[in-house]
């Protein structure tokens, strides 16, 4: 009896420290609950990187990194998955088509110069001054009150451009922004002192257009082009509606649990569904604390795990029940109850580990959130459904006959009237049978 | 003998032809429907798949009017003017009750389905716009995309997921139980994903209802309940086996042990269905399927480890028994 009221104290510590991290931690809730965009890009190679190395990838998650903090938005993340894909979550954002474009961008500058095709016609030919000699980019308003882009070199590129300007001295320079072309000023005289502006040619430039060009420049150009290939984004509303509506759905599947247990079985009834309280608060309070970001999918993971804690202790229950109809005092009739029944719960919940192992190893994002919040459920509910329920059986019920057979949901002339249980010696000593 | 309290309820090995027809019953409509989908559709695949495995982009709007299914031609007729190939439209209707506290006003989302739209296509300003002329502020509220590479990838990898599952499960209770036990498990199983894909496959053709990726996710939570549902009625075959196996005989173990475990079954099942209900009368729109497919899994899953696996485990003993005989 010492070590029941142990445990019960021990039970009682883990509920309050999971209440208090459920009020200290903060939830964090997945993209489709919060609104928000989560995009997968892919890397493309190019003629002159024919092979995406996870070098090119560093560097494009860098680039991309760079970008996705100049949203100005919280809590963004840039994650490599596989060997050419990148992982993007902004939560929170609110014009998420400029977002998409200015992340897609590939930012790369370049200088040109006249040249000859094979076949004589004119065309632009590299130079080699690209975006990366850029120190940094400004906006400002030339002479004539236009937008324009400012560009400063490093020194490496001071030179480049200073070497380039005197050779082309009468010539065109054409300055192209990710394959378009911006403007093609004719050269005058080598500059000197590494600085440079770009027109937007005849039209001019918008103030969004240049001021977009100048962070795209800040931000550095991507080393290869990238695609989206998979794009999930939700809006705000559509998130805070799946919230309430899942709380509500959570909170009525709960309650109709909980009812159909105390009709059904009584005072055991009632004790699994403390039990079950106890579960949601420990799994809460875990889900903060690892912390599992909680997405819809992961949601219908907890309901369902729920149902799956649930049966642990309706197996035991009705174990007990059938120990108790073969007339069993209630120390023995819980004892074996909770015994006979351990070996399906766990072989059960092991299958269960198994297939969420491989759904979270193999699975998207979405099925990973599912996954995982299921497995952490299974786990726990062993410990609440077996440990918390049958203390507070022993406790409640403590030892002797059972004089009210109503409190399990039996009929007094059920009692007795069941099968033989056969044991072994080492069952009976396990179980408590004093023959 | 093994005396439960009661009559049995279910016989199972008396009327085994009786669950052996039943069983047919339940699925052949959905394997109908199956071949008859792979035949006909353009793609041939036995379900209607969605842009998760195809490829494609879905633009969700909100509105705050109520749209009847009349509005699904008239957007059809309004994008395909605009230029749009093969717009799928679909309207799914909010049963907002509890607007005040959410603070949205949207009781419909129209949901459109193209083709992938690229990062530089301009085809969602042309939903958009085209939307706007129809209805009064549509709200852009969710898009999902996937590129046509990518569903490949995934349709790939959820069959990778599933074959692993199986064989999981089976060397698990090859190991705990005994190889055939874990064969009529994964027949049982194999019995429960045939019945749900095909009422998806028929809610496919006369609803136009799609699988996506979370369908595969239900489908594995379907496997893992339906074992797990199976081998509480193995486990109490086995345990049944040790003390009575001299007194009676199989067939008769295996009656006793589903009539014993028969209330757990139909209990356990209920607690789940009663969570999944809630899920699917309160829960989001978007979960709804993924929730469908769950629900019919459970149920066919708690039929299955009664009367199908339980059926083959002795009519696998029984021809083992006949040929030691002979």
């Amino acid at each position: 009896m010492k070590n029941k009221i142990l445990m019960f104290w021990f039970i009682v510590a883990v509920v309050i420290v999971s209440t208090i991290l459920i009020f200290v931690k903060p939830t964090k809730l997945g993209l489709d609950l919060v609104g928000g965009s989560r995009l997968v890009l892919e890397a493309e190679t190019t003629d002159t990187i024919a092979k995406i190395t996870p070098d090119v990838m560093s560097r494009l998650q860098f680039a991309i990194e760079q970008r996705v903090n100049k949203l100005g938005v919280a809590e963004t993340v840039v994650q490599q998955v596989g060997d050419k894909r990148l992982l993007i979550e902004i939560p929170n954002v609110t014009d998420l088509k400029e977002a998409k474009a200015f992340i897609g961008e590939t930012a790369q500058l370049e200088f040109k110069k006249e040249g000859k095709a094979s076949d004589g016609s004119p065309i632009w030919v590299s130079t080699g001054l690209t975006g990366r000699d850029l120190a940094k980019s400004t906006l400002s308003t030339d002479a004539t009150g236009q937008w324009v882009v400012s560009l400063e070199f490093n020194s490496e590129g001071a030179k480049k451009f200073a070497d380039l300007t005197k050779a082309l001295v009468g010539q065109q320079m054409a300055i192209f922004f990710d394959g378009e072309l911006q403007s093609a000023p004719r050269v005058n005289e080598a500059i000197y002192g590494g600085k440079a502006q770009i027109s937007g040619g005849e039209s001019g430039f918008a103030y969004d257009e240049a001021e977009r060009m100048v962070n795209l420049l800040n931000a550095g150009a991507l080393p290869v082009p990238a695609k989206i290939v998979e794009e999930n984004t939700v809006g705000p509303t559509l998130g805070a509606d799946s919230i309430a509506k899942s709380k509500k759905a959570g909170i009525i599947g709960l309650s109709a649990v909980m009812i159909f247990m105390i009709v059904f079985y009584h005072v055991p009834g009632l004790i699994a569904d403390i039990a079950l309280i106890i579960y949601s608060i420990i799994l809460f309070a875990l889900f903060k604390t690892i912390p599992v970001t909680l997405t819809l999918a992961g949601i219908a993971g907890f309901i369902l795990s729920i149902g799956m804690a649930v049966d642990a202790n309706i197996l035991i229950f009705e174990r007990t029940k059938e120990e108790l109809r073969a007339g069993r005092n209630l120390f023995t009739a819980i004892n074996s109850g909770f015994d006979r029944a351990f070996t399906s719960i766990f072989d059960s919940n092991m299958t269960t580990i198994i297939t969420c192992t491989i759904l979270y190893l193999l699975g998207t994002s979405v099925v990973k959130g599912f996954a995982l919040t299921l497995v952490i459920g299974v786990l726990v509910s062993m410990f609440s459904a077996i440990t918390v329920t049958k203390n507070f059986m022993h406790l409640i019920f403590g030892t002797g006959e059972l004089k009210h057979p109503a409190l399990f949901g039996l009929r007094k002339d059920e009692i007795g009237q069941s099968y033989e249980a056969t044991e072994t010696k080492r069952e009976k000593a396990r179980f408590g049978i004093l023959d | 003998m093994i005396n439960t309290g009661r009559k049995h309820l279910v016989h199972i090995v008396k009327f085994r032809w009786w669950w052996m027809a039943l069983t047919c019953i339940l699925l052949v409509p959905g394997i109908i429907a199956m071949i008859y989908s792979s035949v006909t559709y353009s793609n041939h695949a036995p379900m209607k798949v969605g842009i998760d495995y195809t490829g494609g982009t879905i633009l969700q709007y909100g509105l705050e009017q109520k749209l009847e299914n009349s509005d699904v031609a008239k957007t059809r007729q309004t994008l395909e003017k605009a230029g749009i190939e093969n717009p799928y439209i679909q309207i799914l209707n909010v049963n907002n009750t509890q607007q005040k506290n959410t603070k949205s006003n949207i009781n419909s989302i129209i949901s459109i389905r193209t083709k992938f739209i690229d990062k530089d296509s301009n085809t969602t300003d042309v939903i958009t716009e085209q939307l706007q002329k129809d209805y009064t502020n549509p709200e852009l509220i969710s898009v999902s995309s996937v590129g046509p590479t990518m569903g490949k990838e995934l349709f790939k990898n959820s069959l990778i997921a599933v074959t692993l599952a199986f064989l999981g499960i089976v060397a698990y209770l090859s190991f705990r139980f005994r190889f055939d036990y874990a064969l009529a498990a994964i027949l049982g199983v194999l019995h429960d994903v045939i019945f749900v894909c095909g009422v998806f496959s028929i809610l496919g053709l006369l609803y136009n209802v799609q699988i996506d990726g979370l369908f595969i996710t239900a489908i594995l939570t379907v496997i893992g309940f339906s074992v797990h549902d199976t081998i509480v009625v193995f486990d109490r075959i086995r345990e049944n086996l040790r003390y009575y196996s001299k007194k009676m005989s199989f067939g008769e173990i295996v009656d006793a042990s589903v009539n014993q475990t028969l209330t757990r079954s139909i209990n356990t099942s209920l607690t789940t269905l009663i969570t999944l209900l809630a899920l699917y009368f309160f829960g989001g729109v978007t979960t709804k399927d993924f929730v469908l497919a769950m629900i019919l899994g459970i149920a066919i899953g708690t039929y299955s480890s009664i009367f199908f696996c339980s059926m083959l485990v002795d009519f696998w003993n029984d021809k083992k028994q006949v040929k030691a005989v002979v």
